[in-house]
C-alpha cells in the first residue's frame, strides 16, 4: 500500500498558481481530444499552449521544491492538496 | 472524522444550469418537478445561443470559475446534446481566451440508470477531469424503491429502480472516488434513514448528503420519530467507527447555534446568483422558478437568450437576506444555524407572490436534528477524549483526498 | 401604522401618481359603499383622500363627503375650479395653468420623461404658480443612461429657479428637490403601510394601480375588514435596499416596484438612480441655500459616489458587521 507523508505546505498564492496550471493543462488535454488538424490554426495554438503550460507546470514544482527543500525519494511523487495547500510525498 | 467534501472553489463558482429535458424514466414520489413531460427537450441551437449569450457578456459574469450544470428530468437521456454542447463550450472558452477556460466544471445529477451505457461512458472518458457526477441512491433497496419508481406503473405494480442503479455504483466510485450522494427524506422515509445511511457507507459512498424536503409534508409525530432514528444512527456511526472514513450531513458541528441578525444575515440559497435555462431559451434565477417546478405560482422568467437578462428582476434575489424573509420566531431561534430553506419552495408556498416569505415547514424536523446532532458530538468527543484521540481528530478533521498533481 | 385612506369615487378617478388609469367606463362608487368607507376611516382614525373623476358627482355625494374632514384630489378641469386641495394635471394642462391668474396650493404634474426633459422651461415657470409642485414621471422605468444625464441637467435649472424664489422670500416646494431638505427620515409612497385604497367595488387595495391591474388582488373588503398578507414587506425595515438609503424623498412607488422587480419591497435600478440624481441635486441646493443663511433640519447631505445603492451592497453588508 502506498504511503503518504506530509513534507511541506505552500502559500495560498502559490497554490493558486499551480491549481490554475493544473486545470489549464487538463482543459488543454481534453480539448485536444476533440480538435482535429482540420481546424489548423486552433490546433497549432493548442499544441503550443499545451507545451508552454506543461513547462510552466513542471517549472513550478522545480521552483517550489528548491525553495522549500521538500523531502524526496527515487520513485516518489509529490502531491498537493488544493484545499489545505499541503504537499505530500507518495 | 471525515468531513463532507468541500464544494469545488468553495462554492464561489457561477452556476449555469441547462434544463435539457423534462423527461425521466422514473416518477419519484417526492419529486418537486410537478410538470415533467417528454415533449420539452432543449435543442442544440438553444443551448448554443445560451452559451453564446453568457460568453459574449463576460463582464456580467465576473466569477472566476463556472459550473455548467445539466439537469432534467434525467439529463443523461440527452447525452448526445450534452456531448455536443460540452464540446462547444470547451472550444469557445479556449477560442475566446475566456477567463473560465482555466476553471470550469460540468456537473450532473443523475438517477444513475444510464450511467454504464456506452455513450455516457465515452462522455466521461472524454471529460473526466472536469466532471462532477452525482448518482441519487436513496439508501436501502426498501427505502429507495419506496419512492424512486419507474413511471407508468399503478400502485399495485410499482417497480423500484434500486437494482438498476446499485449495479452502477462500483463503476461510479472507481471513476470518481471522492463522490457523494444526495438523499431526500420525506415523511414516509423516516423509518429507513438509519439503515439507509449505513447501507450507503457500506457501498463505499463516503459522503452522504441527506436532507428533509422543504415542502409541507410533515405529519404530527414525524419529528419525534426522526429524532429517535437519528439517535440510533448516531450510535451506530460512533460505536462501529464509521465516522473515521465517512460523513453524513445530518451531523455537523455548525448546526444548532443562534445566529446574529447582523453578522449572520446572508441568504442561505443561491437563487439569483445562478442562471437556469430551459428548452425555450428562457432564463430563470434557479430551476425552482421554472413552471415545471412550481405547484401554485407563475414562473419567474428573468430574460431569455435573445433579449438577455432583465437585471431588475434579479435585484430582489440579490438583495435577499436571512432576516428580511424570516418570521420573528426564526430570528429569535436559539438553534437557528443549519436550518435551511429553498427560495423556490418559499415562493411556491408563500401567501403572496413573493420570495420574501420563508417557509418553516421543516422547523420541527430541524429542531429534532439539532437534538440528535448535539447527542452525536457529545458522544463522539467523549469517546475520542477517553481514547486519547481528540487532538489527532481535531488535527485531521480537515483532511480530504488531495488531487494528484 | 395606517394613517390614510384613499377613496376612489369612480373607476375613472384621476391618476395622481405614476400609474395610468386605463378605465374609460364610469363606475361610480355606490353611496352606501362610500358611507361605509367613511365609517371605516373614522373608526380606524384615518385621514381620507377622495380621488375624483372628471365629471361632477351626482346630487347627494358631496354631502356624504363633507361628513368628514378630508382632502380632495381632483383633475385639473373646469368642473372643479377652486374646489380641489390637490389638482392633478398633465402635459396638456400646463399652458392653461400658466395663464390662470392665481396661485394654486398643490399641483401634481404627471408627465413623461421625454416631456420633462424637453420642456424644462415650462416646468420652471410652473413653480411660480403653486405653493407646492409634485412632479410624477409616469414612465420612470424607461430612463436610459443618456436620460439620467439630461435629468441631472434639468434639475439644475429647476434648482436655480427655486433658489431664486427663496431669495425673493417665496419658499416654494418642489417634491423632487426641496422635500429632501426638510426630511429627517424616509417619507415615501406608503402604499400598503401608511395608506390603503378603497375602490368603488368596496374592496381594499394597496393603491389604485393595484386595483386597475387586477381586481382580484385585493386586501380585504368593507364587510370582512382589511387583510394585508405579508404586511411587513410594505415597511422600510423589510426593504433590503431602501433601509440603507438616504434618498428620503424618494417616491418609492410600490406599484412600480412590483411592476419592475416583481417585489413590493424592491425598487428598480431606474427608480433608485432617478432618486439619487434628485438627492444629489438637493444636496447642491441645500449648500447654496445654507450659504445664503437659510436653515434646514439637516445642515448637509453627504457626498456619495454611486447613483444606485444596490451597487453598494457590499458596503451595507460591511456596515452590518
Amino acid at each position: 500500500m502506498a504511503t503518504r507523508k506530509l513534507v511541506g505546505q505552500v502559500t495560498p498564492e502559490e497554490r493558486n498558481e499551480i491549481q490554475a496550471l493544473f486545470e489549464r493543462r487538463n482543459g488543454l488535454n481534453e480539448l485536444a481530444k476533440i480538435l482535429t488538424v482540420d481546424n489548423h490554426e486552433l490546433y497549432e495554438k493548442l499544441v503550443k499552449d499545451l507545451g508552454e503550460t506543461t513547462t510552466k507546470y513542471q517549472s513550478w514544482w522545480n521552483r517550489m521544491s528548491k525553495q522549500y527543500q521538500w523531502e524526496s525519494t527515487e520513485n516518489g511523487n509529490w502531491e498537493i492538496n488544493f484545499d489545505t495547500c499541503e504537499v505530500f510525498l507518495t | 472524522m471525515k468531513e463532507l467534501s468541500r464544494q469545488w472553489k468553495e462554492g464561489a463558482a457561477k452556476n449555469i444550469t441547462f434544463i435539457v429535458t423534462k423527461d425521466c424514466q422514473l416518477a419519484c414520489k417526492y419529486c418537486y418537478l410537478v410538470g415533467k413531460n417528454s415533449r420539452e427537450r432543449m435543442s442544440y441551437e438553444v443551448a448554443k445561443e445560451a452559451v453564446d449569450y453568457v460568453l459574449n457578456h463576460e463582464k456580467d459574469f465576473p466569477e472566476k470559475s463556472v459550473i455548467w450544470d445539466f439537469i432534467g428530468g434525467e439529463p443523461f437521456l440527452e447525452i448526445d446534446l450534452i456531448d455536443r454542447i460540452v464540446d462547444y463550450i470547451k472550444t469557445e472558452l479556449y477560442m475566446r481566451n475566456h477567463h473560465w477556460f482555466d476553471s470550469y466544471m460540468f456537473s450532473f445529477s443523475t438517477n444513475g440508470l444510464n450511467y454504464h451505457t456506452e455513450k455516457v461512458q465515452k462522455f466521461i472518458e472524454k471529460n473526466k477531469s472536469h466532471l462532477s457526477i452525482g448518482i441519487t441512491i436513496d439508501g436501502t433497496k426498501q427505502k429507495h424503491d419506496l419512492n424512486r419508481i419507474y413511471k407508468g406503473g399503478n400502485s399495485s405494480k410499482e417497480r423500484g429502480s434500486y437494482d438498476d442503479v446499485v449495479q452502477n455504483i462500483p463503476l461510479w466510485l472507481r471513476q470518481f472516488p471522492n463522490v457523494g450522494t444526495k438523499v431526500t427524506i420525506s415523511s414516509s422515509d423516516i423509518p429507513y434513514i438509519k439503515d439507509s445511511v449505513i447501507h450507503l457507507f457500506s457501498l463505499g459512498i463516503h459522503n452522504v448528503s441527506i436532507n428533509c424536503v422543504f415542502e409541507d409534508v410533515w405529519k404530527e409525530g414525524d419529528d419525534k420519530l426522526f429524532e429517535s432514528l437519528l439517535l440510533e444512527l448516531a450510535d451506530i456511526i460512533i460505536d462501529d467507527g464509521w465516522y473515521e472514513e465517512n460523513a453524513c450531513s445530518f451531523f455537523s458541528e455548525m448546526i444548532g447555534k443562534p445566529l446574529d441578525s447582523k453578522k449572520n444575515n446572508q441568504n442561505w440559497c443561491g437563487a439569483g446568483m445562478m442562471l437556469a435555462i430551459d428548452a425555450a431559451g428562457n432564463f430563470y434565477p434557479c430551476t425552482r422558478f421554472a413552471a415545471y417546478s412550481l405547484r401554485s405560482k407563475k414562473p419567474i422568467i428573468i430574460g431569455n437568450v435573445r433579449d438577455g437578462i432583465n437585471k431588475n428582476l434579479l435585484r430582489p434575489f440579490l438583495s435577499l437576506d436571512r432576516t428580511t424573509q424570516s418570521p420573528q420566531k426564526c430570528i429569535d431561534c436559539e438553534v437557528a444555524s443549519g436550518c435551511a430553506w429553498c427560495q423556490g419552495e418559499n415562493y411556491d408556498a408563500a401567501r403572496t407572490n413573493t420570495i420574501y416569505e420563508r417557509s418553516t415547514a421543516i422547523c420541527l424536523m430541524h429542531k429534532a436534528r439539532v437534538r440528535a446532532n448535539n447527542y452525536y458530538w457529545n458522544k463522539l468527543y467523549r469517546k475520542l477524549e477517553l481514547e486519547g484521540m481528540r487532538e489527532e481528530f481535531e488535527k485531521n478533521k480537515r483532511e480530504s483526498r488531495p488531487f494528484i498533481c | 401604522m395606517l394613517q390614510y385612506l384613499i377613496i376612489l369615487l369612480d373607476d375613472t378617478a384621476t391618476s395622481f401618481c405614476h400609474y395610468l388609469n386605463p378605465s374609460k367606463k364610469r363606475n361610480l362608487i355606490p353611496q352606501e359603499t362610500l358611507k361605509q368607507g367613511i365609517r371605516f376611516a373614522m373608526m380606524e382614525n384615518l385621514t381620507i383622500q377622495f380621488v375624483y373623476p372628471e365629471y361632477k358627482l351626482p346630487k347627494g355625494y358631496e354631502k356624504i363627503i363633507d361628513s368628514i374632514d378630508h382632502t380632495k384630489i381632483m383633475p385639473f378641469c373646469a368642473e372643479y375650479d377652486h374646489e380641489a386641495d390637490v389638482y392633478v394635471a398633465d402635459e396638456n394642462n400646463i399652458v392653461e395653468i400658466l395663464n390662470v391668474n392665481r396661485c394654486f396650493s398643490t399641483i401634481v404634474l404627471r408627465v413623461s420623461q421625454y416631456f420633462l426633459l424637453n420642456n424644462i422651461e415650462s416646468i420652471r415657470h410652473l413653480i411660480h404658480k403653486t405653493d407646492r409642485l409634485n412632479i410624477s414621471i409616469v414612465d420612470i422605468d424607461s430612463f436610459n443612461e443618456e436620460d439620467f444625464n439630461q435629468y441631472s441637467s434639468a434639475l439644475q435649472i429647476l434648482s436655480q429657479e427655486l433658489q431664486s424664489q427663496y431669495k425673493s422670500g417665496k419658499t416654494r416646494q418642489l417634491n423632487i428637490l426641496t422635500d429632501r431638505l426638510f426630511l429627517t427620515k424616509m417619507n415615501n409612497c406608503g402604499a400598503g403601510d401608511t395608506v390603503v385604497t378603497l375602490a368603488p367595488n368596496g374592496k381594499f387595495y394597496t393603491c389604485p394601480a393595484f386595483y386597475y391591474e387586477d381586481e382580484a388582488d385585493n386586501l380585504g373588503n368593507l364587510e370582512q375588514g382589511l387583510n394585508i398578507k405579508n404586511a411587513q414587506l410594505y415597511k422600510i425595515d423589510f426593504a433590503p435596499i431602501c433601509r440603507h438609503c438616504d434618498a428620503w424623498h424618494c417616491n418609492r412607488c410600490i406599484w412600480l416596484n412590483k411592476k419592475t422587480t416583481l417585489e413590493v419591497n424592491t425598487p428598480s435600478r431606474e427608480q433608485c438612480t432617478v432618486s439619487h440624481i434628485e438627492r444629489n441635486a438637493s444636496k447642491d441646493l441645500l449648500e447654496r441655500l445654507c450659504e445664503q443663511g437659510f436653515k434646514f433640519p439637516n445642515n448637509s447631505i453627504s457626498e456619495i459616489y454611486y447613483l444606485d445603492p444596490f451597487e453598494n451592497k457590499e458596503l451595507w453588508q460591511q456596515e452590518n458587521l
